[in-house]
C-alpha cells in the first residue's frame, strides 16, 4: 500500500467538504478519483500534499502517517502533484521549470553554488540531464528554452506533469490533466500516464474526461458531496446505479472538457 | 599625463554610484523572492552606525568595522525576516517600513552612543586609510604623477569597484544555481514552489537576511565614504530611493537593478536642474512604471534578446502562443 | 493633569481615527493599502493654511476647499495609480502598493516645492479659546475635533449601512466581481470610495493643523504611518477596528509623552505594529483567513 486515507473529514468554516472518506492506493496502480464538481476531489489532494490539514482522520504514506509535515517535506517523501488550474512558473523556461521540480533532490548550498565547487558542477550537470530526460518522456524535448507561459495549453499541462516527475516521486497526483485538451492531446496524455506507470510511479488521477478515466485506470473511487459512494473497477463503476445518478444531474458539465 | 585626466569630483560621484549599485542589488535579492521591504534604509543605517561606533569609540580597524557591521545587520535582518515570513505582501511592506522608522527614532534618541539627530562625524575616511596604508608600504601618489586628492579618490573608486564587482559576481553565480531557481520560483508562485519541494521558509529568510546584510554593508561603506552620518540620511526617502533603483531598472534581472542604480544616480549629474525635482520624478516614475512596465526597463526578454546577439549562442526555437486560460 | 491628558489623548486619537478610516475604506473595497493617503491628508492641512492664513478667509471655507482639493487628488490617485493596474493580467499584488508609494513621494515633494520644508503656522481665532473646569483646561478646538470625529464616524457608519451607495460599497468590499454581476457600478463605487476616503483625509489634515498649529510637508508621512499602524492594529478593512485602534494609539502616545520619554512617541505605533503582526497578523479585530478550497 503506497497511500492510505483513513476516515478523512474536512470542514471549511461550517461547510463540510469531505466526510469520513477512506481508501488506499496500491503500489504501481493507476487509481482514478472522480465525482461531480465540488465533490471534494481537489480538497483531498490539498490535504495529501499538506496544503492544509484534515479536520480529522489520518493519511499515511508507505506506512508512515503524514501529519505535521509541510508541503515541501511531503514532496521530499515522494509525493508530488499537478494543479487543476495550471500553476507553472510562467516566466521561467520549460527546462527551468523542470529543474525547479528537481530542487528537493539536490544538496548544494549557497557557498558551493557561488564557488562552483566540483560537487556543485556535477550536480548541475545531473539536473540538466535529468530534466532533458523527463522532457523527452513528456514530449517537450523541442521546447526546452521556451518560456513556460508561451506554451500551448496542452503542453503546459504536460509540463506540469514533467515538473512533478522531476521531484522523483513514488506517487504522483494528477489534478484534471486532460482539462482543455483536444482529442489528440488526450490520447497523448493517455500514453504518458501509461508510461509513468512503467517508471514505477503510482498514479492518483482526478479527471472529468470519463472515456480517459475508464481506459487508463485500473480502479476508481467515486466521491459525491464529500462522501465516497463507490469504489471498484471501471466496468463496475460504469454500471453502478448510485454513480450514474450522481452524474446524471450534472451531465452538461462534462461537455466542457 | 594621467594627472590631468583624473577629476576627483567625478570619481567621488562614481564611488557613490557604486554604493547605490550595492543597495540596488540588496533590494533586488529581497524582491527576488516576492518580499517588498521598505526597511532597507533602516538596515543601511544599522551598518553605518555599527562601523562608525566601532571605529570611532573602539579604534577598530576600518576593515574589521565594515565586516562586523555587515554581520550584525545580517543577523538583525534574519531576526526580522523570520517573523516577517508570516506576513504577506502588504503587511510585510508596512512592518518593514515601521522597522525602519523605529531604527531611526532609536538612533535619534540614543544620544550617548549616536549623538542623536546631529549625527556622528569624524568617521575614519576610506580614502585616508588607503592613503596611509599605501604610504606605509612606500607607495606615493607622485609615483603615478598624481596629486594626493587625485590618488585618494582613484584608490577609493578602485577599491569600491572591486567590492561591487565581487558582490555582483556572488549574486550572479547564486542566481544561476539551485538557490536562484528556488528564489525565482517562490517569487512567481509561493504555493506551487512549496508543493514542488522548496522549503520556502528557508529561502525567504535567506533572501531577506542577505538583502539586509548587503544593505548594512553598503551603509558601512557609505559611512566611511562620507565620514559623517546622521539619522536623516536613512529616512523613508532613502528606502524609497533604494526601491526605485530596482523597480525602475528592472527587478527581474540583477542587471536591471544595477542599471537603475547607475542611471538614476548619474542622471542628476548630467541634468543639474533635475536634482531639485528628483523625488517628484521618482514618484511619477513609480506610478508610470507600475502602469506601463511593472517589470522595469530591463526585463528577462530583453536580457534573452541581448544574449542571443552574443556570439556562439545556439538559436532558440519558439513556438506556441500565450493562450493560457484562467479557471 | 490626568484628565487633561485623557482629553489630549482623545483628541489625538480622534484625528488618528479619521486618518485610519481613509485607509480602511480603500482597503475594504480594493484590497489596496493606499500609501498616498498620508500625503493627501497633508494637502488638506496646507489648504487650511492657504485659505485661513494667506487668503484670510474663514475656517469653514478652509474645510470646503480642503474637501474639494483632497477629493480631486483622490480622484487623480485612483485614475493614474490604481485604475491602470486593475484587472490587468500578471500584475503583482505589490504593484498598487508601489504605485501609491510613488504618489506619496510625488505629493510630498510637490508640497515641499510650493510651501517650503519648514513648519507653517495655522492660526485661527479658535486656537486660543479655552475654558477651565476645576483644575483642567479644555480648548474649544479639542471639543470641535472630537465632535467632528464622532460625526464622521457615525456618518460613515450610517452611510455604509443605510444608504444605497454605502450598500454598494459594502457589496463591492465583499466581492468585486459578484457586486458587478449584481448590477453595482463597481467602477463608480471605487472612485467614490477613494474620493470619500481622501476627503476624510483632508478634514483630518485641517484638524491636525488647528490642533498642533503647525503644518509641514513631512506630516503626511508621520501621520500616514500612524494610520497604517492603526489599520494593522484594528485589522485591515475593519471600520470598528480602526476606531478603537486610533483611540488606543492616541492615548498611548499622549501618555508616553506625559509620563515617559517623548522622543519615543513616534516609535509607539511601530513597535505596536511589529508586536501585533508577530502575535496576531490579522489584527486585533480581524478574522483569520481560512485555507483556500481548490
Amino acid at each position: 500500500m503506497v497511500l492510505e486515507i483513513k476516515k478523512i473529514s474536512k470542514n471549511f468554516g461550517g461547510i463540510q467538504a469531505l466526510t469520513d472518506v477512506s481508501f488506499s492506493v496500491e503500489e504501481g496502480e493507476i487509481l482514478g478519483l472522480i465525482g461531480p464538481n465540488g465533490a471534494g476531489k481537489t480538497t483531498m489532494f490539498n490535504m495529501i500534499t499538506a496544503m492544509y490539514p484534515p479536520s480529522s482522520g489520518v493519511i499515511s504514506f508507505v506506512g508512515n502517517p503524514l501529519s505535521n509535515l509541510k508541503p515541501h517535506q511531503i514532496t521530499e517523501k515522494g509525493i508530488c502533484r499537478t494543479f487543476q488550474n495550471i500553476r507553472l512558473f510562467s516566466d521561467l523556461t520549460v527546462r527551468e521549470n523542470v529543474m525547479v521540480g528537481n530542487h528537493c533532490r539536490l544538496k548544494t548550498n549557497v557557498m558551493q553554488s557561488v564557488l562552483r565547487t566540483k560537487a556543485q558542477k556535477a550536480e548541475e550537470a545531473r539536473v540538466l540531464a535529468t530534466s532533458d530526460e523527463i522532457l523527452e518522456v513528456v514530449g517537450l524535448a523541442n521546447d526546452k528554452e521556451t518560456i513556460a507561459k508561451n506554451l500551448s495549453y496542452g503542453a503546459q499541462r504536460r509540463l506540469e506533469i514533467a515538473r512533478a516527475l522531476a521531484s522523483r516521486p513514488k506517487l504522483i497526483l494528477l489534478d484534471e490533466p486532460a482539462a482543455g485538451m483536444n482529442e489528440k492531446e488526450t490520447n497523448d496524455l493517455f500514453n504518458l500516464i501509461k508510461k509513468i506507470q512503467t517508471l514505477n510511479i503510482t498514479v492518483l488521477l482526478i479527471e472529468h474526461d470519463m472515456p480517459l478515466v475508464m481506459r487508463v485506470c485500473s480502479r476508481i473511487i467515486v466521491l459525491n458531496f464529500g462522501k465516497k459512494i463507490a469504489e471498484g473497477t471501471p466496468s463496475s463503476i460504469q454500471n453502478n446505479k448510485e454513480v450514474i445518478e450522481a452524474y446524471l444531474g450534472v451531465e452538461e458539465e462534462d461537455e466542457l472538457a | 599625463m594621467l594627472g590631468e585626466l583624473i577629476n576627483p569630483y567625478y570619481l567621488q560621484v562614481s564611488s557613490f554610484i557604486l554604493i547605490n549599485i550595492i543597495l540596488a542589488v540588496s533590494i533586488y535579492i529581497t524582491l527576488g523572492t516576492g518580499q517588498l521591504s521598505l526597511g532597507h534604509a533602516g538596515f543601511m543605517s544599522i551598518g553605518a552606525y555599527t562601523t562608525a561606533i566601532l571605529t570611532l569609540n573602539y579604534n577598530m580597524p576600518l576593515v574589521l568595522g565594515v565586516i562586523i557591521a555587515a554581520i550584525v545587520t545580517g543577523i538583525v535582518g534574519t531576526l526580522i525576516g523570520i517573523p516577517a515570513l508570516r506576513l504577506q505582501g502588504v503587511y510585510l511592506a508596512i512592518a518593514t517600513l515601521g522597522f525602519g522608522e523605529v531604527v531611526r527614532v532609536l538612533f535619534i534618541n540614543w544620544d550617548g552612543l549616536t549623538n542623536g539627530a546631529i549625527g556622528l562625524s569624524g568617521i575614519p575616511h576610506l580614502g585616508r586609510e588607503i592613503f596611509n596604508l599605501s604610504k606605509s608600504m612606500g607607495i606615493e601618489p607622485d609615483m603615478f604623477g598624481l596629486k594626493n586628492n587625485q590618488f585618494i579618490s582613484l584608490a577609493v573608486f578602485f577599491v569600491l569597484l572591486i567590492i561591487t564587482i565581487s558582490v555582483i559576481w556572488f549574486f550572479v553565480r547564486q542566481n544561476n544555481s539551485r538557490i536562484g531557481r528556488a528564489f525565482s520560483a517562490i517569487k512567481m508562485d509561493e504555493e506551487a514552489s512549496e508543493a514542488m519541494g522548496i522549503n520556502i521558509t528557508y529561502y525567504k529568510v535567506l533572501a531577506f537576511g542577505q538583502g539586509a546584510m548587503l544593505a548594512g554593508f553598503a551603509g558601512a561603506l557609505y559611512a566611511h565614504l562620507m565620514a559623517y552620518i546622521s539619522p536623516s540620511d536613512f529616512d523613508y526617502h532613502r528606502a524609497v530611493e533604494i526601491l526605485i533603483f530596482s523597480i525602475f531598472g528592472g527587478s527581474e534581472v540583477i542587471w536591471g537593478s544595477i542599471f537603475g542604480a547607475v542611471f538614476l544616480s548619474a542622471m542628476p549629474e548630467f541634468l543639474r536642474f533635475i536634482n531639485e525635482y528628483r523625488f517628484m520624478i521618482y514618484g511619477a516614475l513609480l506610478v508610470l512604471m507600475m502602469a506601463f512596465r511593472p517589470q522595469g526597463i530591463i526585463d528577462v526578454n530583453m536580457m534573452n534578446r541581448f544574449k542571443r546577439l552574443m556570439p556562439k549562442k545556439r538559436g532558440e526555437k519558439k513556438h506556441g502562443t500565450g493562450n493560457k486560460e484562467d479557471q | 493633569m490626568l484628565i487633561e491628558q485623557l482629553i489630549n489623548g482623545l483628541t489625538l486619537g480622534s484625528i488618528y481615527v479619521i486618518v485610519a478610516l481613509g485607509y480602511t475604506l480603500v482597503f475594504g473595497v480594493l484590497n489596496v493599502v493606499n500609501m498616498g493617503h498620508g500625503e493627501i491628508f497633508m494637502f488638506g492641512a496646507f489648504m487650511g493654511v492657504v485659505v485661513t492664513n494667506i487668503l484670510g478667509w474663514p475656517l469653514y471655507i478652509a474645510f470646503v476647499v480642503a474637501i474639494v482639493v483632497t477629493g480631486i487628488l483622490g480622484y487623480f490617485l485612483e485614475t493614474f495609480a490604481l485604475r491602470p493596474l486593475r484587472g490587468k493580467e500578471g500584475v503583482s499584488h505589490l504593484a498598487p502598493l508601489i504605485s501609491t508609494i510613488g504618489v506619496s513621494i510625488f505629493l510630498e515633494n510637490v508640497a515641499h516645492h510650493f510651501f517650503g520644508s519648514g513648519n507653517q503656522p495655522f492660526r485661527t481665532s479658535l486656537s486660543e479659546l479655552k475654558f477651565v473646569l476645576g483644575s483642567t483646561t479644555v480648548y474649544y478646538v479639542q471639543i470641535i475635533i472630537f465632535v467632528i470625529a464622532i460625526l464622521l464616524m457615525f456618518g460613515l457608519t450610517f452611510w455604509l449601512s443605510k444608504t444605497k451607495a454605502g450598500k454598494a460599497l459594502r457589496a463591492s468590499a465583499e466581492n468585486l466581481a459578484v457586486a458587478s454581476l449584481l448590477g453595482v457600478n463597481t467602477k463608480r463605487t471605487i472612485t467614490q470610495t477613494v474620493i470619500i476616503a481622501s476627503a476624510m483625509g483632508g478634514i483630518a489634515g485641517i484638524l491636525v493643523g488647528i490642533a498642533f498649529n503647525s503644518v509641514n510637508p513631512q506630516m503626511g508621512l508621520s501621520f500616514g504611518l500612524k494610520g497604517l499602524a492603526i489599520i494593522i492594529l484594528g485589522g485591515l478593512g475593519n471600520v470598528r477596528g480602526a476606531m478603537v485602534g486610533g483611540l488606543i494609539l492616541g492615548m498611548a502616545e499622549t501618555f508616553i509623552v506625559a509620563y515617559g520619554d517623548s522622543g519615543y512617541r513616534d516609535a509607539v505605533a511601530f513597535i505596536a505594529i511589529i508586536v501585533i503582526l508577530i502575535v496576531r497578523p490579522q489584527g486585533i479585530f480581524g478574522t483569520a483567513t481560512t485555507g483556500r478550497k481548490g
